[in-house]
């Protein structure tokens, strides 16, 4: 049988208190709950880059003749050693990341229009290839494309 | 009050499990790359292709495990149906080679889809 609390009995209020309270406590529970695991996420964040036509198999119906340029385009070559990365901008051999973001830093400070086009042999892990790319982001270059072998598909 | 509160409480429960179940459904667990100049990802009204790449080097889409011919033919048929507008997002774990990811990108021009990006997770949260 219910009996009822001595806390009832005082009144309506204190009734709806006493009948609250377990009910506020699983809720807070549950948002204590969910911020928690929440935190444990690693936001995730969008990196776009840049397809051009001519970079795949697809047939161009009407090729747009090119002006010629006055600038070669600005090649990054990556290889892998199965330990490390090895880089070669423009057939010059690079030491590390550092020094390709300070050379790729010294060409686009000169205000030349150029894309870089980065290279990377097919073992490579993705995320070195990423680290170059966003390296040539920061250096200011606005366009960065990836080589791709067409017969790769 | 009490009945009405307790709704409230049980349907603001309810949206905030399922909302964080739907972010959950499309995020395989992965090592993304790493990059700073990444952006937030603001756009949730592009229709999107979300490609994961497993440290094994299989390729994912829609939960399925798909192989290279299959994923140019579905780029193929999301463009046709959804726009030329379509973004595909490479979600790739940094371990695997890049001649994983490179079929990806040759699909996407071949099916003429331009928006390609890459989840990533920013240098701080290393």
């Amino acid at each position: 049988m219910k009996r009822p609390s001595p806390l009832v009995q005082q009144g309506n209020q204190t009734d709806l208190d006493s009948a609250m309270t377990p009910m506020i406590d699983v809720v807070f529970l549950l948002l204590v709950f969910f911020v928690w695991t929440a935190s444990f996420q690693m936001i995730e964040y969008v990196l776009p880059s840049e397809m051009s036509s001519q970079a795949g198999s697809a047939p161009v119906e009407n090729p747009i003749e090119e002006p010629p340029k006055d600038f070669d385009d600005i090649v990054v070559r990556i290889d892998w050693d199965g330990q490390a990365p090895s880089y070669i901008v423009n057939e010059q051999t690079v030491a590390s990341l550092k020094e390709v973001q300070q050379r790729l830093t010294a060409i686009s400070e000169l205000e030349i229009v150029t894309p870089v086009i980065l290279h990377p042999e097919p073992v490579v892990p993705l995320g070195v290839v990423i680290e170059v790319y966003d390296s040539a982001k920061l250096s200011g270059f606005a366009e960065v494309s990836f080589a791709v072998n067409p017969q790769g598909l | 009050m009490t009945p009405m509160i307790d709704v409230v409480f049980l349907l603001i429960i309810f949206f905030l499990v399922s909302s964080h179940l739907s972010r959950q459904e499309s995020q395989l667990e992965l090592e993304l790359p790493v990059a700073a100049s990444s952006q937030e990802d603001m756009d949730q009204e592009t229709p999107r292709l979300t490609v994961n790449v497993k440290p094994d080097g299989t390729l994912w889409l829609a939960g399925r495990p798909v192989d290279r011919q299959q994923l140019q033919q579905r780029f193929a048929e999301a463009r046709d149906s959804k726009g030329e507008n379509i973004e595909v997002r490479i979600r790739g774990s940094r371990s695997v080679p890049y001649s994983t990811v490179e079929p990806i990108m040759l699909a996407c021009t071949s099916a003429r889809i331009w928006n390609v990006t890459y989840a990533v997770y920013q240098e701080e949260q290393r």
